[in-house]
């Protein structure tokens, strides 16, 4: 395939690639018998990054050949490197979660909650990606 | 040869698995387990490509109009994917005991 039509390929699927990936849903109990509830939703998110895909896309936009083989070659050894289990992209700082919990206990005054749902969800655009955690619950009145 | 490759493939995605469990957990279950409440919601996309989680969350309104009063113990919740033709349905299946307390 010429380098110029794999470049406007590979920027396509760039640009409608804007995606939203669920990894993980847990539902916790839902207490409706003691009142009213008022949903809540606590987020927190980080940037995540793959190298190996941004090197791909350079090897796909990449004027020359020798320039695209030797960013293949790039995004093979990243890709290898990194390889095994993990959820989502990696991201730089391992602990963008833990102020979660402290979240949650402020955030009703009446200091009682229900259906605490927990969602880890990604939303991807090309090798960037927003890497989130999601607490919806309800406070009960 | 053609005919061959054709079955050969046809072959292949049939006995080919085409439901990936992603995620299972499962909350105190209660030691009344008479009223049994289900629910899922899916969400359809294209090569995998979506915008929006939020069929999670009619999941959970669908449980919460079941038992309008009482309490949902005992959740148990499956994510899981299955894949067509380059076509992917994501669900979430729930079941939970509803309790009038």
């Amino acid at each position: 395939m010429p380098i110029k039509l794999k470049g406007i390929l590979g920027l396509s699927f760039l640009l409608i690639g804007g995606c939203s990936q669920l990894h993980h849903v847990h539902i916790g109990e839902i207490d409706q018998s003691q009142g009213t509830l008022t949903p809540f939703t606590l987020k927190v998110n980080e940037l995540g990054f793959d190298a190996a895909k941004a090197a791909q896309i350079g090897a796909d936009v990449a004027k020359s050949a020798s320039t695209s083989e030797d960013l293949e070659l790039v995004a093979f050894i990243l890709a290898i490197s990194n390889f095994g289990p993990k959820t989502g992209n990696p991201v730089y700082n391992d602990a963008y979660a833990d102020q979660m919990l402290a979240e949650v206990i402020k955030v009703c005054p009446s200091k009682k909650m229900t259906g605490l749902t927990s969602v880890r969800e990604a939303t991807n655009v090309g090798p960037v990606s927003g890497e989130v955690v999601r607490i919806n619950g309800y406070c009960i009145n | 040869m053609l005919k061959k490759t054709i079955l050969l493939s046809l072959c292949a995605i049939s006995l080919s698995g085409c439901v990936g469990l992603n995620t299972v957990s499962m909350t105190q279950v209660p030691a009344e387990r008479d009223n049994k409440i289900t629910t899922n919601s899916s969400s359809w996309n294209f090569i995998g490509i979506n915008f929006s989680n939020a069929f999670v969350d009619e999941a959970i309104e669908n449980l919460k109009e079941q038992c309008p009063t009482g309490k949902i113990e005992g959740v148990y919740t499956k994510h899981q994917t299955t894949g067509y033709v380059l076509v992917f349905k994501r669900e979430v299946i729930v079941s939970a005991y509803c309790n009038e307390v």
